[in-house]
Order: structure tokens, then C-alpha cells, then sequence
């Protein structure tokens, strides 16, 4: 591939420019899926199981069938012939549960969907959807995976009482030896709560059947419409070609929305039998219950080192809460925090053994960070529990253990390879911004005055742009076709799937500068499957890093015929490309953009070999991950009294590679951090002993809110990976990722006078209340 | 979610006693019950509206009364509806005290769907409210 030869006096990458999104979204506009109206729209609503775990008797459909407006009742006996939801992930033994699209004779879940009722408003759907009786069995439920895994405990699927989907194991190096030679060992159990995703926007969809062609439309809010096409197609036994998938503007998905639902697929075979338009949107109680969770970990820990601090070992058993199906890549993520678990460190040997466990509770699968936040929390709580163990420095210790930057491309214990980094300069650069040595005397004096202020850190790695193909369940090269419209204009059709993340502005970006037009002549298109040639979709902070390339590389093959036309309409062979104008050489002169297509489209005349018109298209295969990497300090301190924790500062260092526009690295790395800390200090996804989700609010599941945020610095180290020219790695995940034991660490080291090592999350002030006063007093108020 | 506690009634134990085990009366006392028509031996079928938190609906369900003895029986009402389910179940110990009732109750509260996800941390206060409204129509 020839390098561009672009002298752009202005670029457009790299600067702050405000996204094109936002005036549609500010200004409410923009077209969500329930904003759609066709005609004759009938409307679905979801009978849904009370019960943790039960058997069917009967469903009585009578009262709701005779209803008023009521067009269909389904239960599960007629969609028993259709195809399971699928599971994409593929482990060696893996137990995969029937996954009907309604129950059959017993339900796994609260929420689980008994009927689905069709009617010609969505309030005669409601009301018709509580006529239905159902009449149950009650049985036991068991919604801790401990407990689960626990003898006699009640068996999810009946046909398999250990509740164990899979074990997985994996090592590197020599762990025997590591832990022989070790001077300490430290070991620790650290969870990672379940955590409920709630994008703003709810799911839902509509579909629509055009009988005569044998074709069938979707709006879905999706972060994968191609993915949702193929799956949805064999589901259905349809044509792949004759179905359309479109995602509308999507009001945020952080992996909950990187799925094939149940109602996705109901709704479209509802809409075939009856021969309407069908709409069925996800309501916030539903989507609490039935959209899946995230997270969902109890890991055990242990981490081996020499006196001076070298870490030689890791070992982990990682139980994962899976729920009681699997959705699309369940399984997967935690073989993702295997992978992970080395973080930024040189340690060449680690053991993994996890274990996916069956519970009565809806199933777990990517949320933002998908298996690595896991990872990377295990592992900064154990470098801090070390440190503490050591009496080192946290910051020393991470220090001293970093992979060096002469060791890259560096291969990990867990068969990764690094593609580049400079582990040490953001913690520099962070603790630079706090100035650290000054910010532990003041601590060391409030600590006299009997305050307590901790400073916490973490140093975390991630693995983006998903990814290589044999590495994801279905190819993980992205594509991007460029098309120069007649008049000059451009439009980018790409695969990637934008709910949020900004590409229609940073694409536009990396067009402008790499093709030479005008920022504003650029259209980005996406999420719908009749305009974009294919494409995996959004995810694992892999569009720029992977969508961004592609676009990259369909532009230069595009520059190309661009010559020969400039080369022809200028009569001369030795042109150049800048700035949106073919040059002569000799001559010096020049023709625009809009001329020669112009004339590619005219095609009075065309270059030899050439075909008229001004398109090209790319598909990019990545040959490897990315690893983004940085740091994180908080500064807290906590309310002896009440418990609160009032962070003082929070800084967010970030070496994501080149930066397209800083404005949307800043707005993913925000919500990144609000996330983090929102499971570090408040969220979590509370189910009874009876599989009851007790927190199915926003007035009982804290998110958090403007007013609960910290002002966030976020700064920047810049190693651009070789990885793909762009020199871009993603950061969509990484707040979220470095957030959460930043956090912890920040409360832990403020606790530590007590005698505190470690906290699991999430850090309400009733937990931390409770702790000082324990630790204080001895007390188990 | 565990209940217990006990209501001092002033009435005699036998009265007392008596009374919980009266359809009539108990349809009268129960909070929010609306009917409440005997099925079988010590077995009701009971209609009933439930108000909690930001939520309110009926429920249809059973009221049955089991492990009679001299000195208590066991009551267990449950009901599901558009909300979800609730069960509850108590065994009922009657003891003279002074001139009147000592009554102790002790059991157990369930609730699931809608209702559990949502009113979870207000179960605790409404069936301390209810048992309390309870007692106090009884005495009346």
C-alpha cells in the first residue's frame, strides 16, 4: 500500500472539534426505534416469570385472547419448532442450555418470557399480557454462584446439579517453581459484583414483514446490526439477503446491546405470522430484569514475590456467575480476564481456573470492559495488598515490576504479545499531576489530626481493538467503503456501529485529512445493513481501531483511481495528490476533487483499465490486539463517622495511541470513570436467596449521577501501536477499566491505619461505616 | 424476610382466639381485603388490594389456616396478581396477660416479580404497618 502523500496545512485529526451527532441529540430529533410509526403497528408485550425457578402446570390464554384489540397470544408450545437464541462462544465441554424463545415447561428466572401478546396498542398489550394465567410449580432457586456450586444445592437445569457450564484452565511459565522461590505470598478473595448495564435507551424493536417478498425489516437498538442479520436469518430459515437490519440512533449499549434477544427474534416471528408491523419496546422494569448483567465474579487470589518486591507469580480462581442461560458471549468473557490477568507486569508465570456456574438469575455477559475490569481489579488489589505486605510504596512497587519499554513487542504468560508501551509515563505523568511525594506528607499529618485520607492508584492494560479473527466469534476485521458522489461530496459507509461513541464526527476526521476534502462535505453512514456492504459492528473499543484502518485503507485505494482520472483529465503521467487536487508536476497545473468526478462519472472518456465512478471499499484484518494502558489516582477521604467517602481528586491518565479528537477521547474516558465508579462505590445487581431481584430501580440500583462525580483531570501519554497506521487503540472501556481500584485503593489506604487491606465493592458508606466501626471497636453493628 | 413480634389485645384469649379464626372478622381486619369466602375446612379464597411504594394492585389468592392447637394455629395467606406474588405465613401463639391477649406471632414474608424488584425495602415497614392496622381493627 502506498503512503499518502497529504501536506495538509490544517489537519482536522488531533484537534477538539464538536461531534455532528449531538445537534440531532440535543435538540430531539434524533429517531429511536420507538419513535418508529408504520401503518398498521400492533404492539407486543412479554408475559414474564415472577418466579426464580418454576414449573409450568398450565397457560391459560382464554381471558387475554378474547380481549378487545388482542390480535395473537403465543406461549412456549408455538414457537417450540423455532431455533434457540444462539451462544457464540465456544469453550471445549461447554454445557449450553436449550435457549427456546419462551419458556417451555419450566422457567430459569425472574423475568423469563412465559407468552408474548400481541395487540393493536401497547395498552391492550399490557393489559391483555396480565390476563394471561399462568399457573406454577415453585421450586427452589439458587441465585449465589457459591452456593450453587455448593453440594445439594438446587440445580438450575435439572439435567446438570453441579450448576458448572464449563471449567476452563490455563497457565504460562512455571507456577510451581514461581511460588517455591517466592519469599511472600499474598492471597486474597476479591469480587466483582453484577452490575446492571441501563443504557438511557431501553431495548426494543420493531419488525416488519413484506410477505410478497419473502423479506423481513428490523429496527433493533444494536451495537451489531450485521451480527443480528445473520443469526436472526438462521433463526428464522430465512434468506441472509432478504433480511434488514437497521439501527437507529442507539441511546447506549456498554455490550448489552452486542446480543441476539429472545423478543428480537419473537418480535420478527410475530410479525411473519400475523402479516404486521410489529413494535415491542423493553420497559425500564423489564430491562432490569431481562437485558443482561454484567461482571458477576468471586475470584480468589494469589500473588508470589521476592522481598524487594519482584512479582514472580499469579495464580487465580475465577468463579463466574453466568446466570441461567448463555447469551451470546457469556462464557467468553471470563477467558477474556484470564487472558488479562499479567497486567502491566513482567511476571512470566500464571495459573487460571475458572469455573462458569449456573444460576437463577438472568445471564451475565459483556458490560463495558467485558472480563478485563475483572481482571485488571484483581490484579491492582493484589500489587496494593503486596505493597502493603512489603511495606512498599504502591506506586514503587508498580514501578519496579513494569515491563520495560525495550522489552516490546513483549509476549505475555498468557500468550499475548504487547504491542507497544511506556507502562511507567502515565503513573509519572498522574503522579506529577497530584504531586505524589508532597500529597503523602499532607496524608501523613492528617493521619496525626486523625483524618482519613488515602491516595489510591491503578496502573491498568487492556486488551482492544477486537480483534484478530481467530479471536472473536465472528471475524474481527471491520470494513469501509468511501464513495465520492458525482458533485465532489463524500460518503463513508462503514461497519462499525456508532451508539454514542462519535465516529460519524471522527471518521469524518480521518477522511477529511487522509482524502483532502472539507470536514463538512463528509457523510458518515452506518448500522444499517441495506446501505453498509457488512461489518462486525461496535465493541471491545475496537471501531476507530479497527474501523478507522479500514477506512484508511479504502481511501488510499480510492487516491489511486483518483490519480489515474487527475492523471488523464491533466494529460500527464506524473501527478500528485493533496489537499483534495491532482497535480501536475511539470505543468504545476491542477484539477479538484469535484472535476475529476466530475468526469468519473460522466465517463465521456475514462483511463485505461479503469471503470467509471468513484468507489472503493476495505476490508481490514488486524493482525493484533491492541494493549491501551494507564493510570488512575484518587484522593479521598473518608467520614469516620458516617462512613462517606468524598473524593478530593481524581486523575485520569490515558495512553490510548494517536488521539482522533480529543474532545471524544475526553467524553469516553468521563463516562468510562463514572462507570468504574459506579460499581466501585455504589451499583450492584442484589438477588435474594428466593433468586428475587431485590434491586430492580434506579431507586434501589445506585447509578450514579452528575452530582455524585468527581471533576475529573484527564491527560494523555501518547505511544501510537504499530498495530494499524493510524496509530489508534481505543478507549472506549478504559475509565472503566482503571476506575474501579483506583477507587478502592484510594478507601483502602485511607482505612489502613485501621488495619484495612481490602474492600469489595461496592464501598457504600453503610459498608464502610460498618467496617471502621468493627475495626474500631470491635463492634459487628 | 423473617416477621416477628407481639400485639397485646384486650379481649380474653378464647375471644381472641376466636375471632382470627372467623372469616368475617377476618375479611374485616385484614388490610385492604375485599372478600374473603371459604372454600373448604379452615381454607378461603381471598381477593385483595395492595399498596406499596409507588405501587398498588390486586391480589387473588388463599387464606387458610393449618397447625391448631390449643395455644395457637398457623396462618398463611398468599396471593399473586399483576404485580407478582406475595405469601406470608405466621404461627399465632395466644397467653393470657393481665386482664387480656398476648398475642405472638412469628413466620415468614415473601413477595416475588414486579413487587420484589421494586418494593423490596419497603416489604419490612408495610408488614409491620399491616400486622399493626391488623390487630388494632380486631380489637375494635
Amino acid at each position: 500500500m502506498a503512503t499518502p502523500s497529504i501536506t495538509k496545512l490544517e489537519p482536522f485529526i488531533g484537534k477538539r472539534i464538536r461531534r455532528k451527532e449531538d445537534p440531532r441529540l440535543i435538540t430531539g430529533t434524533a429517531t429511536y426505534v420507538d419513535d418508529l410509526q408504520l401503518p398498521g403497528m400492533h404492539f407486543a408485550v412479554v408475559v414474564r416469570s415472577p418466579h426464580g425457578a418454576a414449573r409450568i402446570k398450565s397457560v391459560d390464554i382464554a381471558a387475554a385472547a378474547a380481549m378487545k384489540g388482542v390480535a395473537m397470544v403465543l406461549t412456549g408450545r408455538d414457537v417450540a419448532d423455532l431455533a434457540c437464541v444462539p451462544c457464540g462462544a465456544s469453550l471445549p465441554g461447554l454445557r449450553v442450555p436449550e435457549h427456546r424463545l419462551l419458556a417451555q415447561d419450566r422457567v430459569y428466572y425472574v423475568g423469563h418470557p412465559v407468552a408474548v401478546v400481541v395487540a393493536t396498542d401497547r395498552y391492550i398489550a399490557k393489559d391483555a399480557a396480565e390476563a394471561v394465567e399462568v399457573d406454577y410449580e415453585v421450586l427452589q432457586a439458587v441465585a449465589d454462584p457459591e452456593k450453587a456450586l455448593a453440594p445439594g444445592a438446587p440445580a438450575v437445569h435439572p439435567q446438570w446439579p453441579d450448576n458448572t457450564a464449563f471449567t476452563f484452565h490455563q497457565e504460562g511459565g512455571d507456577i510451581e517453581k514461581a511460588f517455591a522461590e517466592a519469599d511472600v505470598v499474598v492471597k486474597q478473595r476479591i469480587t466483582s459484583q453484577r452490575l446492571i448495564p441501563s443504557p438511557l435507551e431501553t431495548r426494543g424493536c420493531v419488525a416488519q414483514w413484506h410477505a410478497a417478498e419473502k423479506s423481513l425489516t428490523l429496527h433493533t437498538s444494536t451495537q451489531v446490526p450485521h451480527l443480528v442479520r445473520s443469526l436472526l436469518a438462521q433463526m428464522l430459515g430465512l434468506d441472509e439477503n432478504r433480511v434488514r437490519v437497521v439501527a437507529p440512533e442507539v441511546g447506549g449499549g456498554f455490550g448489552c446491546k452486542l446480543n441476539l434477544y429472545a423478543e428480537e427474534a419473537l418480535t420478527s416471528h410475530v410479525a411473519m405470522k400475523l402479516g404486521k408491523p410489529i413494535k415491542w419496546i423493553e420497559s425500564r422494569r423489564e430491562n432490569f430484569l431481562t437485558t443482561i448483567h454484567g461482571r458477576g465474579h468471586v475470584d480468589y487470589y494469589e500473588v508470589a514475590a521476592k522481598k524487594d518486591g519482584t512479582i514472580l507469580g499469579i495464580k487465580v480462581k475465577i468463579i463466574q456467575d453466568l446466570g441461567s442461560y448463555h447469551q451470546l458471549l457469556g462464557p467468553a468473557i471470563p477467558t477474556l480476564s484470564v487472558l488479562m490477568i499479567p497486567g502491566l507486569y513482567r511476571a512470566k508465570s500464571m495459573c487460571a481456573d475458572v469455573v462458569g456456574v449456573f444460576t437463577n438469575c438472568v445471564p451475565t455477559d459483556a458490560y463495558r470492559g467485558a472480563g478485563r475490569p475483572e481482571a485488571t481489579h484483581g490484579i491492582e488489589r493484589m500489587v496494593d495488598i503486596l505493597a502493603a505486605e512489603l511495606k512498599m510504596d504502591p506506586a514503587e512497587l508498580r514501578l519496579k515490576n513494569f515491563v520495560r519499554n525495550e522489552e516490546f513487542p513483549f509476549p505475555t504468560a498468557t500468550g499475548l504479545i504487547y504491542d507497544t508501551g511506556d507502562y511507567a509515563a502515565p503513573l509519572r505523568k498522574a503522579m506529577e499531576t497530584v504531586n505524589y511525594t508532597e500529597l503523602r506528607k499532607q496524608q501523613a499529618d492528617a493521619r496525626k489530626h486523625g483524618k482519613l485520607m488515602g491516595i489510591g492508584m491503578s496502573t491498568y492494560g487492556e486488551i482492544c481493538a477486537f480483534g484478530p479473527s481467530p479471536a472473536t466469534p465472528a471475524g474481527g476485521w471491520e470494513s469501509a467503503t468511501v464513495k465520492i458522489e458525482p458533485s465532489g461530496k463524500v460518503t463513508v459507509m462503514t461497519g462499525v456501529s456508532p451508539h454514542g461513541q462519535g465516529e460519524e464526527t471522527t471518521f469524518s476526521q480521518i477522511t477529511a485529512d487522509h482524502l483532502g476534502v472539507p470536514f463538512e462535505d463528509v457523510l458518515v453512514q452506518h448500522g444499517d445493513t441495506a446501505i453498509v456492504q457488512y461489518g462486525i459492528g461496535t465493541f471491545g473499543s475496537r471501531a476507530t481501531a479497527v474501523g478507522g484502518p479500514a477506512l484508511y485503507y479504502a481511501i488510499q485505494e480510492l487516491i489511486i483511481k483518483i490519480k489515474k482520472f487527475g492523471a488523464m483529465l491533466l494529460e500527464s503521467d506524473d501527478v500528485s495528490y493533496a489537499n483534495g487536487q491532482c497535480t501536475c508536476a511539470k505543468t504545476g497545473k491542477s484539477v479538484s476533487i469535484k472535476e475529476i468526478a466530475g468526469a468519473a462519472y460522466r465517463a465521456m472518456k475514462l483511463p485505461a483499465n479503469t471503470e467509471p465512478g468513484l468507489v472503493a471499499t476495505y476490508f481490514w484484518e488486524p493482525t493484533n490486539f491492541t494493549f491501551p494502558f494507564g493510570a488512575h489516582i484518587m484522593v479521598a477521604e473518608v467520614d469516620p463517622g458516617t462512613g462517606a467517602i468524598d473524593i478530593k481528586r481524581y486523575v485520569a491518565i490515558d495512553d490510548c495511541g494517536n488521539l482522533i479528537n480529543p474532545l471524544v477521547v475526553d467524553g469516553q474516558v468521563h463516562g468510562g470513570v463514572a462507570q468504574g465508579l459506579g460499581q466501585a462505590l455504589w451499583e450492584q445487581a442484589v438477588y435474594d436467596d428466593n433468586a428475587q431481584l431485590v434491586s430492580g430501580e434506579f431507586m434501589d440500583y445506585t447509578m450514579p449521577r452528575a452530582h455524585m462525580m468527581p471533576w475529573i483531570e484527564s491527560g494523555h501519554t501518547i505511544t501510537p501501536t504499530p498495530v494499524n497506521p493510524l496509530g489508534v487503540k481505543g478507549v472506549g472501556e478504559a475509565g472503566t477499566i482503571g476506575a474501579s481500584p483506583a477507587a478502592v485503593s484510594a478507601v483502602v489506604d485511607a482505612l489502613s491505619p485501621l488495619g484495612v487491606r481490602h474492600i469489595d465493592m461496592p464501598m457504600t458508606p453503610e459498608k464502610i461505616w460498618r467496617l471502621i466501626l468493627s475495626k474500631t471497636t470491635g463492634s459487628n453493628a | 424476610m423473617k416477621i416477628s413480634g407481639t400485639n397485646t389485645l384486650a379481649l380474653a384469649p378464647e375471644e381472641a382466639y376466636r375471632r382470627m379464626q372467623d372469616p368475617v372478622v377476618l375479611a374485616a381486619c385484614m388490610p385492604g381485603c375485599e372478600s374473603l369466602e371459604t372454600i373448604g375446612e379452615d381454607e378461603y379464597r381471598m381477593k385483595m388490594k395492595l399498596a406499596m411504594a409507588s405501587l398498588s394492585g390486586a391480589f387473588e389468592g388463599k387464606v387458610r389456616i393449618t397447625d391448631r392447637t390449643p395455644a395457637g394455629f398457623r396462618l398463611i395467606v398468599e396471593g399473586t396478581g399483576k404485580l407478582g406474588f406475595m405469601k406470608g405465613e405466621g404461627l399465632l401463639t395466644f397467653s393470657q396477660s393481665g386482664d387480656g391477649t398476648e398475642v405472638a406471632y412469628e413466620g415468614d414474608v415473601q413477595v416475588g416479580g414486579t413487587i420484589a424488584a421494586v418494593g423490596q425495602r419497603l416489604i419490612d415497614a408495610t408488614a409491620k404497618m399491616m400486622i399493626k392496622r391488623f390487630f388494632e381493627k380486631l380489637a375494635a
